[in-house]
C-alpha cells in the first residue's frame, strides 16, 4: 500500500472541492445574501488543507497507484469531501451542529437527498447552491470529474474509475479512461443544461432551475423549496422532471450511443427494457390503486403515479404529494421501490436493474438446471451469455445489501426508532433515495433522529453510493495483507 | 493513434501497456476473457472478447478507423489472416507476428505487402541476434548499439570490487572526467531509476552506461569486469533460435549443440556443418562433463522450456562457465536473474514487443528500445531546427527528471553528453527515460 499516492489524490480532490465551494457566490451577491464570507472561509480551509497535503506528497509516483490504492482513495476521498463539504453550513450557522452538517453533505454527495433542514427557504442562496452542487458532483462522480480534468495517469485512473462508477461491469466509451470520463461528463452537462432551459420555459427562476436540474440529473432529490417539487404546481414542470429523472436513471453509455445515432439498444439492451417496462407496469398499478381511492382525474393520477414511481426507482426522491396517505397497499409498493435502483452506469443508486434481472433470470434457470443436471444453461443478458464470475459477483452484492439492510435496521430500532422509521430510513439511505416511510416519510425530515443514527445513516449512504464493495473491501483483512 | 492489438499474450500485453502509457488509443482483442480482464485492470485499454479473424469483431473494434493493426496471437495463421482482413477492412497499417524465417526473405516480404501486411515480426530471429551480441560483449548483461556502433549502451552488474562502488554520481564524474561515458540507468531491488548527483552505487546493482567505442574497455573496468574472447560455445536446444545462433557463431567459434530429440538432432547435424551436434539431455551432468563443459566459455540454453534453461544455466555456472545465457519467455522470471546469479536472459516476447513499438514510434523518433527486465527505455531522436532542445546547453534545459540525455551522434562523430554539451539541429540524440516521460521529451524536440 502506497499511502503517499493515496493522500496525493485525495489532496487534489480537496483542492477541487474547495474551489467549487466558491461557485455559489454569484447567486449570493445577486440575492444580497450574507453567506459569502462563510463560503470563502470554508473554501480557504478546504483548499489549504488540500494544498498542504499535496505539497507533502506531490513527489510520489502515480504509477504506484494500484487496485488497493484505488479503493482507499475513492472511499476516503468521498469521506473527506463530506467532512470538508459540511464546513459552509457549519461556519455560516445554517446547520449549527456538525453531525447534522455532515449528514446533509454526505446526503448531498451520495445523491441521497435526505435532509435534516426543517426550513429550507431561510437558507441563503450561496449555501443552497453548494447543497445542490454536492449532489450534481456526486451524481456523475467527482473522481470521474477529476479523471476528466486533472492530469491523473491513465492506469491509476482506471482503478479509481472502477471503484466509483456504479454497475457490474464498467463500460468504456473510448479506449482511454480520460476520454471516457470526459464523454460521460459531457453528456451529463448537456442534459443538465437542457433541463435548465426547459425549466426556465416552464416559468422557474434561473436559480431554482439550475438547482433542480443539478438534483434531477444526479438523481439526488434536494430541493430549494420546503414543499419540494410540489411547490411548482405546473404539470409541464413535473413532466420535465419525469423526463430527466428517467434519462438520469438510464445507463449513460446508452445516451452516448444515442448521440451517435445508434438507437438499436431499445431492442437489444435487456436492462433498459426491464427499466422501461418496470416503470410503466408499476405506474399502471399505482394509478389503478390510486384511482379507486380518490376521485382524481386521469391525467393527474397517471402523472402523479409516474412521477413518484420514477422518483423512487431512479433513487431521486422528489416528492410532490404525500404517498403515505395513499392507499395502504401503495405504501408497501413504495417501500419495495426503495430497493430497485436505476440502471448500471446511471447516476442512480440502489441495487440496480442489471443485478435484479441477472439474479431473477439465474433463479428461474436454476429450476431448469435441476431437471437437466448436465445441461449448460447460461444466463443471457443483452443477447450474450453471462459468465459465472459475474453472477457470483452479483449474488455477493445482493446478499451483502440485504444483510446490511437487516442489521442496520435492527441497530436503528435498538437505538429507539420505531419499526417503520427504522426500516424506512435504512432502505432509503442505503439506496440513496431520500424519503423513507414512518417518521422519515416524504413530508418529514431526518432532523429528529439521534446523532448516532445520523452517523450510521451517513455511512450507509456512502456504502450505497460506492456500491458496497469499494467500502467493504477496506474492512476485510485480505485487503491489508500484502 | 488508434491501435488494435489482437492477442493479449506476453507480447500483446507488453505492447498494450507501453503504448497506452504514451496516450495511444488501444483496443485489445482476445478470446480469453480472463486474460482481458487482467489487461483491463492493469492498463488503460478497451477490451473486446472474440476472435480477431471474425469480421464482426474487427468491425466492433472499428478497424476502419484504426491507424494500426497488430496481430500477435500465438498462432501464425491467425495473425496473418487477421492482418489481411484488417487491412481490407480499412486499417492503415498492419503488423503480423510470424514463426517462419522464409516469410522474412525479401521477395516473399513483397508478396505479403501486396496481401496487406506491412511489417512482419519474427521473434526467434530477434532472440538469436540478441544472443549473438551478448556473446560478442562477454562481460555485459545487455548491449545496444546505435548508428553502427558509434555509441554503445552496455548493461553491467557491478562486482564487489568495482572501483565505482559506494561512490556517488558526482564523485565518479569528477574522478573520471577525462573519460567519455555516462551512467544512464540504475536497477536495484526491482526498481529502475535514473541516477543523479548524490545517488550511490552498490555491489550487484545493474547499471547501464553509454559510451563511445574506445570507451568500452574503460567502462568494463569501472564495473570490475574485463572482456574475454570466447572460443568454446555450448548451446542447449535445437529450436529455431538454437539453430540460428549456432549458424551465427560457428564461423569464428567452436560450437556444440545439444538436442534430445533424435530426428531433430539428425536434421540439425545435416544443416549445421560446422557445429558438433550432440544428442542428449542438457540436465545430465555426466554428459556435460564428457563434452568438456569445463572448457566452455559460454553456455546458451534455448530450449522451449524456461525452467530447463534456467536450471541448466545455473548448472553450467556451477561448473565454472564464464557466461550463461538462458532463453526465458516468462516475463515473471526476469527480475529473478539478479537473485539467482544468471548472467543474461533472453526474452523473445519482450524483444518482439520492443520491435513493434519501435516500428510504431518511427517518424521523428528513430528508434526505441526497452532495456530488458527493467523499466527504462532508450529513444533515438532527431533534434528539429529551432526546437527548444537546441536553444540551451544540456544543463540549462528544463529536462524532465525521469529522463537523461546519453549521447549525441553528429554526422560521423559521436559525443557523450555532459552539462555543457549543446545540441544542434539534426543531431541524433540518444535519450534514456522512465515510462511516462515521453510526452515531455517530444515537446523539447519539436
Amino acid at each position: 500500500m502506497n499511502f503517499k499516492v493515496v493522500l496525493k489524490v485525495i489532496s487534489l480532490l480537496l483542492i477541487l472541492t474547495g474551489l467549487l465551494m466558491l461557485s455559489g457566490i454569484p447567486f449570493s451577491i445577486y440575492y444580497g445574501d450574507d453567506d459569502i464570507i462563510a463560503l470563502i472561509i470554508s473554501a480557504i480551509i478546504t483548499s489549504s488543507v488540500g494544498l498542504l497535503a499535496w505539497f507533502g506528497t506531490r513527489k510520489s509516483d502515480d504509477r504506484e497507484l494500484g487496485k488497493r490504492e484505488g479503493y482507499l482513495i475513492v472511499t476516503f476521498g468521498w469521506v473527506s469531501m463530506a467532512l470538508f463539504g459540511a464546513l459552509p453550513f457549519l461556519i455560516y450557522g445554517a446547520i449549527p451542529n456538525y453531525t447534522d452538517a455532515f449528514f446533509e453533505t454526505m446526503s448531498g454527495f451520495t445523491t441521497t437527498g435526505a435532509t435534516i433542514l426543517e426550513d429550507i427557504e431561510v437558507i441563503p442562496h450561496g449555501l443552497l447552491f453548494w447543497r445542490s452542487l454536492t449532489q450534481w458532483l456526486g451524481g456523475m462522480g467527482i473522481i470521474v470529474l477529476s479523471i476528466a480534468i486533472l492530469p491523473l495517469l491513465g492506469i491509476g485512473g482506471m482503478q479509481l474509475f472502477a471503484a466509483e462508477v456504479p454497475g457490474v461491469t464498467k463500460d468504456k466509451l473510448h479506449p482511454r479512461i480520460k476520454e471516457t470520463a470526459k464523454r460521460l461528463w459531457g453528456i451529463y452537462v448537456i442534459f443538465t443544461f437542457t433541463e435548465v432551459v426547459l425549466l426556465l420555459v416552464g416559468g422557474m427562476s434561473l436559480f431554482d432551475a439550475i438547482n433542480h436540474s443539478f438534483t434531477t440529473m444526479a438523481t439526488g432529490g434536494f430541493s430549494t423549496k420546503n414543499a419540494s417539487t410540489a411547490h411548482f404546481a405546473s404539470p409541464f414542470i413535473q413532466y420535465v422532471f419525469i423526463l430527466f429523472m428517467f434519462l438520469a436513471g438510464m445507463n449513460f453509455t446508452l445516451h452516448y450511443l444515442g448521440f451517435h445515432g445508434k438507437l438499436s439498444f431499445f431492442k437489444h439492451n435487456t436492462e433498459f427494457r426491464t427499466y422501461l417496462f418496470f416503470i410503466l407496469g408499476a405506474t399502471l398499478f399505482i394509478t389503478l390503486l390510486h384511482l379507486s381511492e380518490v376521485a382524481f382525474n386521469w391525467e393527474e393520477s397517471v402523472r402523479q403515479s409516474l412521477f413518484h414511481v420514477i422518483s423512487l426507482v431512479t433513487t431521486t426522491g422528489y416528492v410532490s404529494s404525500d404517498y403515505e396517505h395513499w392507499a395502504p397497499f401503495s405504501r408497501i409498493i413504495f417501500f419495495i421501490l426503495l430497493f430497485v435502483g436505476g440502471c448500471a452506469g446511471s447516476t442512480g443508486g440502489g441495487i440496480k436493474f442489471v443485478r435484479h434481472t441477472l439474479l431473477f433470470k439465474n433463479s428461474i434457470l436454476e429450476l431448469k438446471r435441476l431437471i437437466h443436471p448436465r445441461a449448460v444453461i447460461p444466463v443471457r443478458f443483452n443477447e450474450k451469455a453471462v459468465g459465472p464470475d459475474i453472477i457470483s459477483n452479483v449474488q455477493a452484492f445482493f446478499i451483502f445489501y440485504i444483510m446490511i439492510f437487516v442489521f442496520s435496521a435492527a441497530i436503528l430500532s435498538l437505538l429507539g426508532l420505531d419499526f417503520f422509521t427504522a426500516i424506512g430510513a435504512t432502505a432509503t439511505c442505503l439506496g440513496n433515495v431520500g424519503p423513507g416511510i414512518g417518521t422519515v416519510g416524504p413530508l418529514n425530515n431526518f432532523a429528529h433522529l439521534p446523532d448516532i443514527v445520523k452517523w450510521i445513516l451517513s455511512f450507509l449512504m456512502l456504502l450505497g453510493r460506492l456500491e458496497l464493495f469499494t467500502v467493504l473491501i477496506i474492512f476485510s483483512p485480505v485487503y491489508w495483507k500484502s | 493513434m488508434r491501435i488494435i492489438i489482437a492477442g493479449m499474450g506476453d507480447v500483446g500485453y507488453h505492447l498494450a501497456k507501453e503504448l497506452s502509457q504514451d496516450e495511444h488509443d488501444i483496443i485489445a482483442i482476445d478470446q480469453d476473457q480472463q486474460r482481458l480482464s487482467y489487461t483491463d485492470s492493469m492498463t488503460d485499454v478497451l477490451t473486446i472478447t472474440g476472435s480477431s479473424t471474425s469480421i464482426e469483431i474487427l468491425k466492433e473494434a472499428k478497424v476502419d478507423k484504426a491507424d494500426l493493426f497488430v496481430g500477435v496471437t500465438s498462432t501464425e495463421a491467425v495473425n496473418v489472416a487477421s492482418a489481411i482482413l484488417a487491412k481490407k477492412l480499412g486499417a492503415k497499417k498492419t503488423i503480423a507476428r510470424i514463426s517462419n524465417a522464409e516469410y522474412m526473405e525479401k521477395e516473399t516480404e513483397k508478396m505479403f505487402t501486396e496481401l496487406g501486411i506491412d511489417f512482419m515480426i519474427y521473434p526467434e530471429e530477434l532472440a538469436a541476434q540478441e544472443t549473438f551480441n551478448l556473446i560478442n560483449r562477454t562481460a555485459a548483461t545487455d548491449v545496444m548499439e546505435f548508428e553502427e556502433g558509434k555509441l554503445s549502451v552496455i548493461g553491467l552488474r557491478l562486482d564487489k570490487n568495482a572501483p565505482i562502488i559506494r561512490k556517488t554520481v558526482s564523485e565518479i564524474a569528477y574522478e573520471y572526467q577525462n573519460f567519455d561515458f555516462r551512467i544512464v540507468a540504475l536497477h536495484r531491488n526491482f526498481r529502475t531509476i535514473i541516477p543523479m548527483g548524490k545517488d550511490k552505487f552498490l555491489p550487484n546493482d545493474q547499471v547501464f552506461i553509454i559510451t563511445k567505442p574506445e570507451g568500452i574497455e574503460m567502462v568494463l573496468k569501472l564495473a570490475g569486469k574485463e572482456n574475454i574472447d570466447f572460443n568454446n560455445i555450448m548451446i542447449l536446444g535445437g529450436s529455431k533460435i538454437g539453430r540460428r545462433v549456432a549458424k551465427l557463431l560457428s564461423d569464428k567459434m567452436k560450437v556444440k549443440l545439444i538436442e534430445s530429440d533424435e530426428e531433430k538432432s539428425l536434421a540439425l547435424a545435416d544443416d549445421l556443418q560446422d557445429t558438433l551436434v550432440i544428442r542428449g539431455d542438457g540436465r545430465d551432468i555426466d554428459l556435460l562433463a564428457q563434452e568438456g563443459i569445463i572448457d566452455v566459455d559460454a553456455y546458451i540454453a534455448v530450449t522451449d522450456d524456461a525452467e530447463t534453461n534456467i536450471i541448466s544455466c545455473l548448472m553450467a555456472k556451477h561448473l565454472g562457465v564464464t557466461k550463461a545465457i538462458a532463453l526465458v519467455d516468462k516475463a515473471d522470471y526476469i527480475p529473478l536473474t539478479q537473485t539467482i546469479g544468471l548472467d543474461s536472459l533472453i526474452n523473445k516476447k519482450l524483444l518482439a514487443a520492443n520491435n513493434i513499438s519501435r516500428f510504431i514510434r518511427k517518424g521523428e523518433i528513430l528508434s526505441l528500445t526497452s532495456l530488458e527486465g527493467i523499466d527504462a527505455e532508450v529513444l533515438e531522436y532527431i533534434a528539429q531546427p529551432n526546437s527548444p532542445i537546441t536553444k540551451k546547453p544540456v544543463k540549462g534545459l528544463d529536462f524532465p527528471k525521469e529522463a537523461i540525455i546519453g549521447g549525441i551522434i553528429r554526422g560521423k562523430e559521436s559525443l557523450i553528453a555532459v552539462g555543457d554539451t549543446k545540441i544542434r539541429a539534426d543531431d541524433k540524440v540518444v535519450i534514456f527515460l522512465l515510462p511516462g516521460a515521453i510526452k515531455k521529451i517530444e515537446k523539447l524536440f519539436k
